[in-house]
């Protein structure tokens, strides 16, 4: 256990002595093992692997460690294994029996690809692999590196430098600058800067103030919050403490989902080992700044990822939205001021005051800098979760990031921020990636959490699925979006089982322009945009239904007019 | 703290509210002992912790009763109503108590464009129970779950007990059913307490 860091030097101390053990134990002539561990592995298995490889090197000089995933999903469980003078190199699909094989040098033909420059016996880098060649790394820069659990591991890499510069060579003004300057925008899907959103947040007058980050990550459709807190907890409560120390926030919240229980475990582990150096709490490292950290879990409502539906759940009560202004910039927390940010734009704060603003602004687009960490669904080949540029083609990341479609399935189009926009098909698939460009077609980057599907799913009953969501996860506060919603669910019904009219068309966009106009909250607005979308790219499936009384993809019940009574009643 | 308001209330609820019958009944010293770990030092403190405690109370007893929603709400110095409307509202809470198996099917989009939809209609036409539902022996509940399970590239995807079973059709989702029930756990084995050996303080 090591003590308090009381100051600056100490930190360093501590820095140069993790970066001597980290250097000394990858150019040393131990074997390391190292195991993703994180909640997509470990449904397959990932834990007994990692057991099975301790049990398996029990007793010899090996150093087994648990890391998380690095985000190639489909080839999980991966393990990757460095031998003494050595690269090291990433196996995957690895079942606990495979152990052994695998550590006796069997399994060469399940060697994905060496974590370095260099080939290495015929193994490529990692990479160039297709999944890994487009992608830029600043957030899941360490995944499956170093070990989420061990601050030292994370120290030794460069966390809290950034921190320690914010304490001891900036000025608020200064920090404020660089994360302007970067062009950050928020990346829960609003796209807000951040800059300005912090600048507004040091000027509020009000006192106490607070920092809160949104891991609630509700939507069905993405899964890349909690896989930061699994696979690298420290960037984001680095990004926090920044946050907090130039707006003058005396208290930083983590709101996170409470399904997640392996990235709430991580992140509090990261925040106990974080207050233990003394790098939360009172005077971090003798600066004379405060900052105390809480983590809250949610309870399974997708309206807590709204800013003051989320404020509300952290506060114990219901979390249903309310009107704004005021902004929670002003009026957050306890009635307070509170600066609140996705996870993800916290976890790029730390790069972006290490290497500056301006080496951040260069990487992706004009008006959407930086790299988007995007996960996709669906019938591809690789399925996993990326990071690339802003701006890539959505075709470079079908086709070529995520592998393509399996045999057997024909792209029919792909739907884009999650229940709160539309899809695209196929003849828009040149379309860039980024926060604008796919605002003309009715899509939407969002949290960037992409759906690919094929020609065994209808438009309208995808329409029905996604209205459906909003209908379930409406608060029930206003009455556009909780009696909208149900309307809309009810006409769609209609037209798949075959009892539409042409006329239900100009009803679901009435009532959908209802929706748009009169919800109260964020999410309420944009409740009907799916719906709206898949009638604008599918015009002829929901013809068909209507007319024709034919569901091309077979997943509407269309029946029999008995049928449709029984149904009504 | 205040005290919360309890007498012919709680037995009129205990009515309502079913199933506190001997058998599933919450033992509230275990809640009281849960709540001992969450300590607050201001309201505002008493407050945030609620949920945290209620979700707490719920994955390890698998619902949450009105007694022991009554024990919580004395616990942070509030009352059974402010409770009973969180274990309502979020979606995690279920006010009944599961079966002895429990099943999370996961619905996110993944999951229903690669065919989760055929499972959920399965489960009422062969078990007979929708979302929340827990099958007329007692021996299975299921959660439909809105968000997502994050295992999407073995979509559609369930949790059963302390296992996970990936490319699911109807077939095997009824054999991972019937495997679960002819092997004699329960939903007690995947009890993986969220915040085991952590600092509730925070």
């Amino acid at each position: 256990m090591t003590d308090r860091l009381g100051t600056r030097a100490d930190f360093e101390r501590f820095q140069q002595t993790a970066r001597h053990r980290w250097e000394a134990l990858w150019q040393g002539d131990k074997l390391i093992v190292s195991v993703g561990v994180d909640s997509s592995s470990e449904p397959k298995g990932a834990s007994r692997v990692l057991a099975a490889c301790r049990e398996a090197l029990r007793g010899t000089s090996a150093v087994v460690r648990e890391v998380s995933g690095n985000g190639a999903m489909w080839m999980e469980p991966t393990v990757e294994i460095k031998r003494p003078g050595e690269p090291p190199v990433v196996y995957g699909w690895i079942e606990p029996e495979d152990v052994p094989a695998l550590l006796a040098g069997d399994l060469q033909e399940r060697a994905v690809g060496v974590r370095g420059p260099e080939a290495f016996r015929g193994i490529p880098p990692l990479d160039k692999h297709p999944f890994f060649k487009h992608q830029v790394r600043i957030v899941m820069e360490d995944f499956g590196v170093i070990e989420p659990d061990s601050i030292e591991d994370a120290i030794a890499r460069g966390a809290y430098s950034a921190l320690s510069k914010v304490l001891f060579e900036m000025t608020p003004e200064e920090a404020i600058a660089e994360v302007t300057a970067s062009g950050l925008r928020g990346r829960g899907g609003a796209g807000f800067p951040a800059g300005i959103k912090w600048e507004s947040g040091r000027k509020a007058r009000a006192r106490p103030k607070f920092v809160a980050v949104n891991s609630h990550e509700g939507e069905p459709n993405v899964y890349k919050d909690r896989r930061i807190h699994e696979g690298d907890p420290h960037k984001i409560l680095e990004g926090m403490l920044i946050a907090s120390v130039v707006c003058g926030a005396e208290r930083a919240y983590n709101y996170i989902g409470g399904e997640y229980p392996l990235a709430i475990k991580r992140f509090r582990r990261a925040v106990a080992d974080a207050e233990r150096l003394g790098l939360i709490g009172k005077n971090i490292l003798g600066s004379g700044q405060d900052v105390e950290v809480r983590v809250r879990t949610g309870g399974g409502a997708y309206i807590c990822g709204e800013g003051s539906a989320l404020m509300y759940s952290v506060m114990g009560v219901r979390g249903q939205p309310r009107t704004k202004p005021p902004r929670s910039v002003e009026e957050g927390l306890w009635k307070r001021p509170t600066v609140l940010n996705n996870t993800e734009t916290f976890a790029n704060v730390p790069a972006i005051i290490s290497k500056g603003g301006e080496w951040f602004s260069q990487i992706g687009t004009a008006t959407s800098a930086g790299t988007k960490m995007m996960t996709v669904q669906g019938p591809l080949k690789h399925v996993g979760l990326v990071e690339t540029p802003m701006g890539i083609s959505m075709r470079t990341l079908i086709d070529e990031v995520w592998g393509g479609m399996r045999d057997g399935h024909q792209f029919r189009g792909v739907q884009t921020g999650g229940v709160s926009a539309g899809p695209l098909t196929p003849e828009h698939l040149d379309y860039a990636v980024d926060f604008d460009s796919m605002t003309e077609l009715g899509g939407m980057l969002g949290s960037g959490g992409f759906v690919v599907f094929d020609q065994h799913v209808c438009p309208v009953d995808f329409a029905r699925y996604l209205t459906a969501f909003n209908r379930v996860e409406s608060c029930s506060k206003c009455v556009p979006c909780h009696r909208g919603n149900p309307a809309l669910v009810e006409i769609l019904d209609r037209i798949r089982l075959g009892g539409g009219g042409r006329d239900d068309l100009s009803l679901m966009e009435r009532t959908s322009k209802h929706i748009i106009d009169l919800s109260l909250c964020g999410l309420g607005q944009v409740a009907p945009m799916p719906l709206l979308g898949m009638m604008k790219m599918y015009p002829q499936d929901f013809l068909d239904h209507i007319e024709r009384h034919v569901c091309a993809a077979g997943a509407c019940p269309i029946a029999t007019p008995e049928a449709l009574a029984t149904a009504a009643d | 703290m205040a005290p919360t308001i309890s007498g012919p209330d709680s037995e009129m609820s205990s009515e309502r509210y079913g199933q506190t019958n001997r058998e599933n009944a919450i033992d509230l010293d275990e809640v009281r002992q849960i709540l001992s770990h969450f300590k607050y030092r201001d309201f505002q403190e008493a407050q945030e912790l609620i949920l945290s405690a209620l979700q707490e109370v719920n994955e390890h007893f698998g619902w949450v009763s009105l007694d022991a929603a009554e024990v919580v709400a004395h616990h942070f110095g509030t009352t059974a109503t402010r409770v009973y409307g969180l274990l309502t509202f979020y979606a995690d809470f279920r006010t009944e108590p599961r079966g002895k198996h429990f099943m999370l099917l996961c619905h996110g989009m993944a999951c229903y464009v690669m065919g989760s939809q055929r499972l959920i209609q399965n489960l009422e036409d062969v078990w007979g129970i929708a979302d929340g539902d827990t099958t007329a022996d007692g021996e299975l509940t299921v959660q439909v779950v809105n968000g997502c399970l994050g295992v999407c590239d073995k979509a559609p995807i369930c949790k059963l007990d302390a296992d996970f079973f990936g490319d699911l059709t109807p077939e095997t989702l009824n054999q991972a059913i019937r495997g679960a029930i002819a092997g004699g756990g329960s939903w007690r084995d995947a009890h993986h307490p969220v915040a085991a050996g952590s600092n509730h303080d925070r």
